[in-house]
């Protein structure tokens, strides 16, 4: 009893400071408006609050039953209410592991037998217990042994890349959203970076790599004899021994020896090709590094010499997530801002610069000062922006006559690939986040790895010889974690999130242009032919325009009334009601119009 | 911004060899020493038969008996190579000329081809995809060029016809609640992206409804040409193939995937083998009767080669350098051996063709520069064949 009122009265003062830092926001927009002359935007009502704030925290539209209970409630602080309720949903995981998952590119890479599952738990376990921001980055960063480990799937990160220079670039893009990659070969064209710079900064995790064998000594001791056999006698056979060895061995191995050296084809006058480089941070203060050589030992050794390990990597993930390095607060902050309003607030996401600070410094300079007050909880952040009256203003469409202060309020934007096909599910049925990612585990290496700690050599072998066979031995695995989840219901109500990786995306989603997860930002928002072809003429066909189990036509099929059946269908579609000046297309079959809605540009977009 | 060739380095000032290009891309490898290079020693080309084929001095394998008859068309490169032995790491190459790299995905040359060569008046898209494999993709190009895929020849493209209850008029009462909820939402809320849908719904109907459309629809093809092909699947793409170039397509890709026999390889290579001998046969009788074949380039590429030996599970493995790719059509030297590799078949040897080059080849021989360059997002420039160079010693 004490417990829960102690914790009760810690949300209530959590949510003050949350209000009060939302009036801060609101107060600099204000300040800002009033300055250029500029009309503040009316605010929203009720039906537009509640399509935006589910679509933004949740990533779906309400459910028509969700918007009248809403729009019912005559308690103070619904908005409020409403915003809280969504952050703790099962809808907010799946939105957000979408997000996660994106940035962080969890995917199936199959030539080198990179399985995402782990690598995604460790995911959805950060969102189950809102792991603060800051500490997910730094153990993405600094991640190091088994891949398959249960709780390691951080490592994934790294294992994502196959060359340290690429991931290097990447990481940086990532977390300080500044874009480096240019260094990586030249002098950056139109950045400060050089490519000494990028090399310096590369010395903090040299050495670090995946292998995904045995080392070479556990190889000749334990494995080898029985692989060259195999090999000889049935290649299916050797393969499974190959693979199912890489489970159990596969890792990140090494942690930085804080010395790089230059390319063999360095041009510039400042080095020396294979000269070696000491281990450096592109801009602020350097943290602590204990080399074990000097850098004039280390260039009388041999080029392939990079010096003892040190664990220089965890300096740079102290550098890179610092409350003190000015581009990874700015970075995140933008991020999320973008997210929720859709503008950029300090510039486009992988390619700001130090000293940009977009166009009101001011507010993104609060907006930092914010999250670091939060300590990086990024719930407690969106709901200091869902409770702002600038977020809960009229939606801006960004044309040639708009207007010159653009960051006091959203703006017109299509709604994501996955909150597309997510809101499908909010007219098919009553309870759309009832299948999400966070549920379920896809976690078949795990499960081996956990087995294969028992395994010795000989297990190996007549697992080979006697297990499930080449092309089964990975399908075995994912439908033995799959059934470690108990039921997961019909695939066709699951949110999309919760699609595995080795099965292949979600088609449809994939059509609304959600990321396949190569690059960094790499979802799209465009129209194409097949796109609009399903639209059109796909499946929403039978799944929802005439489909009566679908929880519209229920809902409709309980009311005669022909204006109230109206209401339902755009309530239930574009989260409002009818307006007078659309009373005239009434008249139509009812197919035909929810066939239009939900082909209309209002339901693809947010407003 | 640039224009079409106005560019100052356009080494490609000449005529186009072709109009079009079909690509019948054989994904996991073929062996090029139990198909078309039976120049290397006895020992290389192991269970595999030599035959004669129509062409002087041009040898085939067994498998491939009814191409035998065709050869005159074909120039045989022996001496292809590329820097990348898995799978997707090779196909990526083969179809971008880049090394796969984890901060930009390139446009496939087909994307390339789409880009440049799209003009107002095509009511067909420029690049279309046959086959379940690689999809065709724009890279950093926006999504508007990359191919238009067509799963199976018998399904067609997805859902370009209205749903079966849905008759012509309900289809324009639904349109027509459609723009007037549009027209409404743009009032207030109109953008170039609300107004990009607007535009695309307009270019979606216009595709189903376009004249064109039917070239989809193997169903209209004249009896005589079906004659010319049996009913499998890779046979009917192909003859999708010569149908969208005939109405213009420039850029047509056809996988045929399979070919990664690291195990029983003569237990499991004829019944390929037998597709590909005869798909691609058809094809040429198909373009040739039509008169096509002169100015449609047909290429046969794959993303590596394998190995001259043999390994104990009577397969071959992968091998990079010094694989065979075919070409037809478009003024090639026909009915001739380009390249070889070492008797041992172990490398490329002679008149080496890096992949980049091969894709320059085709670019070129569609009067395109092949160091035509373009900007990505981040304002990077690429150029359409990495560093790749026309070969015009492939064309008579």
């Amino acid at each position: 009893m004490l417990c829960m009122a102690v914790s009760a009265s810690a949300a209530f003062a959590q949510s003050l400071e949350n209000t009060a830092h939302a009036r801060q926001i609101d107060q600099l927009a204000l300040e800002q408006l009033k300055q250029i002359g500029q009309n503040r935007r009316p605010g929203i009502d009720d039906y537009a609050f509640c399509r935006r704030v589910y679509l933004d925290a949740i990533g779906r539209i309400p459910t028509i039953d969700e918007l009248d209970s809403f729009i019912a409630d005559q308690q103070p602080e619904k908005r409020a209410r409403l915003v809280d309720k969504l952050l703790n949903s099962k809808g907010y995981s799946s939105h957000w592991h979408n997000y996660w998952a994106d940035l962080l590119r969890v995917k199936y890479v199959g030539d080198k037998l990179h399985h995402p599952g782990n690598y995604s738990e460790w995911i959805k376990e950060s969102l189950r217990g809102n792991k603060p921001y800051d500490q997910m980055a730094h153990e993405l960063i600094n991640a190091s042994g088994e891949l398959y480990k249960p709780g390691n799937g951080a490592t994934g990160f790294y294992a994502r890349e196959p060359m340290p220079l690429d991931h290097l670039a990447n990481s940086v893009k990532t977390f300080l959203g500044l874009s480096i990659e240019c260094a990586q070969c030249h002098d950056h064209p139109f950045d400060d970076w050089t490519q000494k710079d990028f090399y310096k900064l590369a010395a903090f995790s040299s050495k670090t790599h995946l292998r995904v064998d045995p080392t070479p000594t556990v190889e000749k001791k334990t494995y080898a004899r029985d692989r060259k056999i195999l090999k000889n006698k049935d290649f299916d056979e050797w393969i499974v021994y190959r693979e199912s060895i890489r489970v159990k061995h596969a890792a990140i191995y090494g942690n930085g020896t804080g010395f790089m050296r230059l390319p063999h084809d360095y041009q510039y006058d400042d080095g020396e090709p294979f000269e070696a480089m000491e281990a450096d941070v592109l801009f602020g203060d350097m943290p602590k590094v204990n080399h074990k050589l000097t850098k004039a030992e280390l260039d009388a050794l041999k080029n392939h010499h990079f010096g003892p390990e040190i664990n220089a990597r965890q300096s740079l993930a102290d550098w890179m997530t610092s409350p003190d390095n000015p581009m990874f607060t700015k970075s995140i902050v933008n991020r999320m801002w973008h997210q929720v309003m859709g503008a950029e607030l300090a510039g486009p996401l992988g390619a700001l610069t130090q000293e940009e600070m977009g166009d009101h410094p001011a507010l993104t300079q609060k907006l930092i000062e914010i999250m670091k007050a939060l300590d990086y909880d990024l719930k407690a952040f969106l709901s200091v922006l869902f409770n702002s009256r600038t977020y809960q203003s009229k939606a801006l469409a960004l044309n040639a006559d708009a207007p010159k202060y653009i960051l006091d309020g959203p703006i017109v934007r299509r709604l994501s690939a996955e909150a597309i096909v997510d809101s499908f599910l909010s007219l098919k049925t009553e309870t759309p986040d009832r299948y999400v990612a966070t549920e379920f585990k896809w976690d078949g290496f795990t499960n081996f790895y956990e087995k294969s700690q028992k395994m010795g050599v000989k297990d190996f072998v007549s697992y080979s010889i006697n297990g499930p066979g080449r092309g089964a031995f990975q399908k075995r695995e994912e439908k033995a974690a799959k059934r470690r989840n108990g039921a997961t219901g019909p695939e066709h109500l699951w949110r999309v999130s919760s699609y595995g990786h080795v099965d292949g995306n979600h088609e449809v989603a994939m059509l609304m242009g959600k990321s396949d997860r190569d690059l960094i930002d790499g979802a799209n928002k465009e129209p194409d032919i097949p796109q609009i072809l399903f639209l059109m003429n796909g499946d929403l066909e039978h799944e929802i325009t005439t489909q009566p189990k679908a929880f519209i036509h229920r809902k409709l099929d309980s009311v005669s009334d022909p204006a109230k059946r109206m209401e339902i269908i755009w309530k239930a579609i574009l989260s409002r009601l009818p307006k007078e000046s659309e009373k005239p297309l009434f008249s139509n079959d009812q197919d035909d119009l929810i066939w239009a809605l939900l082909n209309s540009n209002e339901f693809k977009f947010v407003r | 911004m640039s224009l079409p060739f106005l560019n100052a380095a356009s080494a490609a000032a000449q005529a186009p060899k072709a109009r079009s290009v079909i690509n019948i891309f054989l994904s996991g490898g073929l062996s090029q020493y139990d198909s078309f290079n039976m120049e290397v020693d006895k020992a290389v080309i192991a269970k595999s038969r030599i035959i004669k084929s129509n062409a002087d001095g041009v040898r085939v394998s067994h498998y491939f008996p009814t191409l035998a008859q065709q050869m005159d068309k074909l120039l045989v490169i022996n001496s292809m190579k590329s820097n990348q032995g898995a799978h997707p790491a090779g196909i990526y190459k083969m179809m971008t000329s880049y090394n796969p790299r984890s901060s930009i995905t390139h446009p496939e040359l087909g994307a390339w081809i789409n880009k440049r060569m799209t003009t107002e008046r095509d009511s067909l898209p420029n690049f279309v995809s046959i086959g379940k494999g690689s999809a065709g993709t724009a890279g950093f190009f926006p999504g508007q060029w990359a191919a238009l895929p067509v799963k199976n020849t018998s399904a067609g493209i997805d859902f370009v016809k209205r749903n079966a209850a849905v008759d012509e008029g309900k289809f324009k009462k639904r349109l027509g609640i459609l723009d007037s909820l549009n027209g409404d939402f743009d009032q207030d809320y109109g953008t170039k992206d609300t107004k990009a849908y607007v535009d695309t719904y307009k270019g979606s109907l216009k595709f189903m409804n376009s004249k064109d459309i039917d070239a989809f629809d193997l169903e209209k093809e004249n009896e005589h040409i079906v004659s010319l092909y049996d009913r499998q699947e890779f046979s009917r793409s192909c003859m999708l193939a010569g149908r969208l170039v005939e109405r213009g397509v420039r850029f047509v890709k056809v996988e045929l995937g399979g070919w990664d026999y690291h195990d029983d390889l003569y237990g499991r290579l004829p019944s390929n083998a037998s597709k590909l001998d005869k798909g691609l046969s058809s094809l040429l009788t198909h373009l040739s009767q039509k008169g096509l074949l002169d100015s449609t380039l047909v290429v046969v590429s794959t993303e590596f080669g394998r190995k001259p030996g043999v390994n104990p599970n009577k397969g071959r493995d992968h091998h990079p350098d010094g694989f065979t790719c075919l070409m037809a059509g478009a003024g090639v030297k026909a009915g001739q051996i380009y390249g070889s590799t070492t008797k041992d078949g172990q490398s490329a040897a002679d008149n080496v063709l890096d992949v980049t080059d091969f894709n320059a080849t085709i670019a070129w021989s569609l009067g395109i520069d092949p160091a035509y360059e373009e900007m990505s997002a981040s304002g990077r420039p690429f150029k359409l064949a990495n560093k790749g160079e026309a070969r015009e010693a492939l064309f008579a």
